[in-house]
């Protein structure tokens, strides 16, 4: 398939302005000023937009609350707090083709009479923090961002707010919480942050992979761009590899492409023709699959039918070198190290798996700690604030589901038959 | 109406309100930890899991709204599961300390793992250890205990507004800090101990010294600091107050208190509390039996009546001691003696500004309800800072400004700081041109209501054009447009003004002023007051020209009244006023002074020179519950009951009164009965048994309390009028003199700090509140300090025309550059000791603030 988001990306100039508007930036934008706002939104809506951060909703749909909200102003938020682990897909956007995610905000704040928008880029961006200001400058002197935009009567204005390295600040309530200065924790819904967000005004928060598709949706009309991919959920979408691939990176693929095609086909198999051990398809808080049960579509609506999810669509692969247990272990104390402490089972329950986890892959494990885990995993399952234990909780639950003997094998023989933890 | 079946029970409901309230307004508790009725909604602990039918997952009752037709169920054995899950959690962490703990017994925790479980501990690492914090004063920490409920965040940033402490750090490493230590704002109001629902945060007040159960006696009673009047549960045990706790639901102050309410009550039982009267022999003051005494005071009082009549006498009465104390005293001296020479300190500024403010709007125009400021739409504050004055009632401006209230003040007030106050900065010299502009411009904006012709003849000689505002006034003309748009936009506008305004220069032209404002934009009026039964005392008589139920004297139509009632005859003269009486006893013409609950030697300014008046007399008697500065000077030394150990009514500010019990039983006296017993002596039975019995002759005899009972005080809400009579005379002349301006622009000048901690005699034995303000400082802004080479904690010499006093310097930004701040709290240390005062022709007010200062180094190490 033809790249369309990426479309650009080899230029080694592609982050300056000139040469986004020479590859065809810029156009939509325009047009889009042309439209009627309910329009756009209605275009959306055909395209079967839907929101590439993780949770997959629609993005006419969350729109549309939005606009019908009568409070003013509206803000339009961009979540570039990119930080669940193997996720790197909004990466060489921020830093690429900034000007793409600025055209499509710029489209989607006419669309949403939006007239303020903000990116809020995790910390750990400091590259992408410097292209997007001056990306944004360089569209506020091309008059693509401002009081009068294109001289329309339009007004957007656009500016970026750092992270202080806080992935639960990736949830769009925390996010908000962040960005108004607090500590940045969920909050309680509802209301909803489309009629009440940030500064308690209606708020409309997208990834930077969702908006940057408006300004193709734009040029060639939702109808169109429905026929990309799958056709519940259409459109391009990228997919970020890593791990034991031949060739891991960014793949910009339609919707639904077959998991087993993105690791074998577009990514050159497993590397250095090792056996495929286990593959988390979409970040990791969505459940690992076992090597027999990758043959699915990576969309929002097959992956959960083949016991996983799409999430961020962040494929991390593991040949046979890999001790399981150390990596259920690791996403734990990520999971600990970023549970926000709001609420009971995770800021507790996270520190106790990682710690029960830590023990088995160190060989003191002890008869019935399986069990334990999966008692405390299903302790906090459903039982927490927002959705971070529950992304912890379905780690382990779903590691030993398929890897059980693994876990068992580390607790009899009193050591990991991998490697050590240390090593 | 929404209808909801919890449990299978039918609750109706008139609004939506949470599950778990509406639970709780059928009967049904469901467990919370982080939840609170005072707090904003966390759904944090996640204990209040409830079924929802057609919902998938459960909910927390804390944070779902209910909806019509919902149907919930809050005990079911996966709920009870999850409960159990969520407290193991809880305790995996949590130290098993408690028969260590000082909450167990009431902790809900402990409660909640009794009923839900967990019995063992499948939790095999280390515990989270956090070690016992005793760096603050007052509170004690042990944070391994805390179950992160962030009630104690919740209230400090949401509800006192102090925003002292937070949520530090994430996840499992979080924690709640700083606490004080001076780091942060803390105003050890203590109300995170009320909502924290473990041994996480405690009052150290009473660390291991009782068991919850054992307290057996909890008496409810109203705190003896403040003119707010909140309501205090002290908790007993071997009649010792073991902790004071408000009561949620209940009172002005509705689960809330402040510093001085919460930890200062260890004066009650205090070892250095007076236990038998003292008489002055041979030079000393020695221990005498009370009949002794009591005849001694009863034999001096007849010996100068009869050699220089009764007016040589004077009595000064105690906006400490309860409504039917201060009855009694002015009944005494109105009867017995024959004088109507009474006053007290509320004559320092209460006294006449009220006077001032009454003649303007009518009687009981200052009486109106505090948590009332919350709901107004602006507030405008002079004269002071209510959030350490009346601390309650400064949350009450708080919590305005939260609901998108306006908060205007004139001068920088520095408990309001946080709440984006519309501020006019203000020196004492530019403060009247900045109030006469206000008054200008609203008269401009809102045009003259029409309603009362001599006060608005005196707004409309005013001349003061806001034009050069910036040149005389200080301030910028758009911050100003700004605060006069704001008021004059206002439709339910509060003025709060506080004694700093009457006690300045030009106080009382500056409180017609204030009143002007009043006028124009139809606010309510708070007069602020420290003392906790000021107008209390002045509604019983306690003033030289005022009778019971505010009478004026000087009427013959209302004495005869009294004379009916109290079967004797009045006197028609105005007595002397409290600085009268300092005049009169240093010219020799006043001969005896009976000082009840008070320390005049202390809390008058000029203090010297108030010692030596004092001394000029034949005959002092001094009588409260310790040895003062007055006691040491006097002939005699009666002392009485105090304050939890005596039953009475107290007026709070709002004039509601307000039951005062008895939580500790003490060998002594009640003021009342003590002067009783000299009243008998000197012929004038007064046969009451109990203060009931006082106060259903105030019920009969004055008219703004008729027919109240102690019963009907009991049930609440006795708020003013009563069922009385307050007098609605039209206005008289509004008196707009001015006095002349001590001090120049440019100078330093001395100003009072009234803070937060203190309150004089109480305060000062109250170990607590003296641990969190130690000694007596002095405040400047960093410019001021700057200028004089003066750093923070060096020593400063303060000299006025006085003397000099040397304090430890403390640097303060909120301080105005031209001002040095000290108090009038610490013993020997007391600002006025060097402060003079002339008083104001308006409201009789010593105008204190702003004499010039000269700064130096001090030169004690």
């Amino acid at each position: 398939m033809e790249k369309i988001l990426l479309r650009n990306i080899e230029n080694p100039e592609s982050a300056h302005i000139g040469e986004y508007m020479k590859a065809g930036g810029f156009r939509s934008l325009p047009k889009a000023l042309e439209m009627e706002r309910k329009d756009i939104i209605e275009e959306v809506k055909k395209a079967g937009l839907r929101g590439r951060g993780g949770a997959g909703f629609p993005v006419a749909m969350k729109w549309t609350f939005a606009s019908a909200d009568p409070k003013f102003p509206k803000y339009l938020l961009c979540n570039a707090d990119e930080g669940e682990p193997g996720t790197f897909k909004d990466r060489p956007i921020l830093e690429k083709i900034p000007h793409l995610l600025i055209e499509g905000m710029a489209i989607s704040g006419y669309a949403l009479s939006a007239e303020y928008g903000y990116i809020y880029l995790r910390g750990e961006y400091p590259a992408a923090k410097d292209i997007l200001d001056r990306a944004i400058g360089q569209a506020y002197e091309k008059n693509f961002l401002g009081d009068n935009i294109l001289g329309k009567g339009i007004r957007f204005h656009l500016s970026v707010h750092q992270g202080a390295g806080a992935y639960i600040c990736g949830e769009e309530t925390a996010l908000i919480e962040s960005l108004e200065g607090d500590k940045g924790q969920p909050r309680i819904k509802p209301p909803f942050p489309v009629n009440v967000g940030v500064f308690a005004k209606p708020t409309v928060v997208n990834n930077v992979e969702t908006l940057s598709n408006l300004p193709y949706i734009v040029e060639v009309g939702g109808e169109a761009y429905s026929k990309i991919g799958s056709p519940d959920c259409p459109g391009p979408k990228i997919y970020c590899v890593s791990g034991h691939v031949e060739k891991p990176g960014v793949y910009e693929l339609p919707m639904g492409t077959n998991l087993k095609d993105i690791i074998f086909t577009h990514c050159g198999g497993i590397k250095g023709g090792k056996k495929l051990k286990a593959v988390i398809p979409g970040g990791i808080s969505t459940p690992v699959l076992p090597p027999d049960k990758i043959d699915c579509p990576m969309d929002f609506v097959n992956m959960p039918k083949h016991g996983s999810m799409l999430g961020s669509g962040a494929v991390i692969v593991m040949d046979e070198t890999v001790c399981l247990v150390k990596v259920c272990y690791r996403a734990l104390k990520f999971f600990e190290h970023e549970s926000c402490g709001k609420c009971t089972p995770c800021r507790e329950g996270t520190g106790w798996l990682r710690k029960i986890l830590g023990r088995i892959e160190n060989g003191e494990g002890e008869a019935g700690d399986v069990d334990l885990l999966l008692s405390v995993s299903s302790n906090i399952l459903g039982k927490t604030f927002c959705p971070l234990g529950d992304g912890a909780a379905s780690v382990v639950q779903n590691f030993i589901k398929h890897f059980r003997q693994e876990f068992e094998v580390h607790i009899s023989s009193k050591t990991c038959p991998v490697q050590g933890l240390n090593a | 109406m929404i209808a909801v079946n919890i449990n299978g029970k039918e609750v109706k409901l008139e609004k939506a309100v949470t599950v778990l309230e509406a639970a709780k307004s059928a009967g049904i508790i469901i467990p919370t930890l982080c939840s609170h009725v005072l707090l904003e909604k966390y759904g944090g602990c996640r204990l209040c899991v409830v079924e929802v039918e057609k919902m998938p997952r459960l909910q927390t009752a804390c944070t779902l709204m209910v909806t019509d037709g919902i149907v919930v169920r809050t005990e079911t054995d996966a709920i009870a599961d999850v409960r159990r899950g969520i407290l193991e959690f809880l305790l995996i962490n949590h130290p098993l300390d408690c028969p260590y703990c000082d909450k167990a017994g009431e902790c809900t925790l402990q409660d909640l793992v009794e009923k839900y479980g967990p019995t063992t501990s499948r939790f095999r690492e280390e515990k989270r250890k956090v070690p016992e914090s005793l760096e603050d004063p007052v509170l004690v920490r042990n944070m391994e205990r805390c179950v992160m409920c962030t009630r104690c965040v919740r209230m400090c940033d949401g509800v006192q507004g102090a925003s002292a402490i937070a949520v530090i750090s994430r996840g499992g490493h979080s924690h709640i800090e700083p606490f004080s230590g001076g780091k942060f704002n803390c105003e050890y109001c203590g109300n995170c101990v009320t909502v924290c629902p473990v041994g996480a945060i405690m009052s150290r007040l009473h660390r291991h010294s009782y068991r919850p159960w054992q307290l057996v006696s909890e008496t409810e009673t109203i705190c003896p600091y403040c003119g707010v009047g909140c309501t205090l549960v002290a908790q007993v045990r071997d009649d010792v107050i073991k902790r004071v706790v408000p009561r949620i639901g209940t009172g002005v102050n509705n689960g809330l208190l402040c510093s001085r309410g919460r930890f200062g009550y260890e004066f009650v039982g205090h070892e250095e509390r007076l236990t038998t009267p003292l008489l002055r022999k041979n030079g000393d003051l020695e221990p005498a039996s009370w009949d002794e005494a009591i005849s001694f005071v009863a034999g001096k009082l007849k010996e100068i009546k009869d050699s220089h009549g009764a007016d040589a006498l004077a009595g000064i009465a105690s906006p400490r001691c309860t409504n039917e104390d201060n009855y009694v005293f002015q009944k005494f001296f109105r009867m017995a003696i024959g004088t109507n020479n009474i006053d007290s300190t509320a004559r320092l500024g209460f006294a006449g500004a009220q006077k001032y403010i009454e003649n303007i709007f009518g009687q009981g125009s200052t009486a109106n309800l505090i948590p009332g400021l919350a709901n107004a739409d602006s507030v405008v504050v002079v004269g002071g800072d209510p959030t350490a004055i009346n601390p309650v009632l400064g949350l009450q401006i708080r919590a305005c400004a939260r609901k998108g209230g306006a908060v205007l003040t004139v001068g920088h007030v520095k408990g309001l700081r946080y709440f984006t106050p519309l501020e006019m900065p203000s020196s004492p010299h530019m403060e009247t041109a900045l109030l006469e502009c206000i008054v200008s411009a609203l008269r401009e904006k809102k045009g003259l209501p029409g309603s009362n012709s001599v006060l608005e003849g005196k707004i409309k000689d005013l001349n003061s054009s806001p034009d050069d505002i910036e040149k005389t006034c200080g301030v910028q003309e758009k911050d100003f447009s700004r605060f006069t748009d704001v008021l004059a936009g206002s439709s339910t506008p509060a003025v709060v003004i506080g004694k700093g305004l009457v006690q300045s220069a030009e106080g009382g032209y500056k409180l017609f002023l204030a009143c002007a404002i009043n006028y124009l934009i139809n606010g309510r009026i708070y007069l602020l007051t420290e003392r906790a039964n000021e107008q209390g005392l002045l509604d019983m008589g306690c003033a030289p020209d005022l009778l019971p139920g505010g009478r004026p004297v000087s009427y013959a139509e209302f004495r005869k009244r009294y004379e009916t009632a109290w079967k004797g005859e009045i006197s028609e003269k105005s007595g002397l006023t409290l600085f009268e009486m300092i005049e009169a006893a240093e010219n020799g013409s006043l001969k005896g002074l009976y000082v009840m609950g008070e320390n005049p030697v202390f809390n008058m300014p000029n203090s010297n020179r108030v010692e030596n008046a004092l001394r000029n007399t034949d005959l002092l008697i001094v009588q409260d519950i310790f040895l003062t500065e007055t006691g040491k000077i006097a002939d005699v030394v009666l002392p009485a009951l105090g304050w939890a150990e005596k039953e009475g009514t107290f007026t709070n500010m709002e004039r509601r009164l307000q039951r005062l019990r008895k939580a500790v039983r003490r060998d002594g006296k009640d003021d009342w009965k003590i002067i009783a017993g000299i009243s008998d002596l000197l012929g004038m039975r007064m046969n009451y048994t109990s203060a009931e019995e006082i106060f259903a002759e105030i019920s009969r005899v004055s008219p703004i309390h008729r027919d109240l009972t102690y019963e009907e005080i009991e049930k609440g809400n006795v708020i003013y009028p009563y069922k009385g009579e307050p007098l609605r005379g039209t206005p008289g002349e509004i008196m707009t003199h001015r006095s002349e301006v001590s001090g120049e622009a440019g100078k330093l000048l001395l100003r009072l700090e009234r803070p937060l901690f203190h309150s004089g005699t109480l305060s000062r034995h109250a170990d607590a509140l003296t641990n969190i303000y130690p000694e007596a400082v002095a405040r400047m802004h960093p410019d001021t300090a700057g200028r004089f080479s003066l750093s923070e904690g060096g020593r400063v010499r303060l000299s006025t025309s006085l003397g000099f006093l040397e304090l430890p310097l403390v640097i303060d930004e909120s301080v105005g550059i031209s001002d040095v701040l000290v108090t009038n709290n610490f013993e020997g240390k007391g600002a006025f000791s060097v402060m003079d005062y002339t008083l104001d022709p308006v409201t009789g007010a010593p105008m204190i603030e702003g004499m010039e200062v000269q700064i130096e180094k001090g030169v004690t190490a």
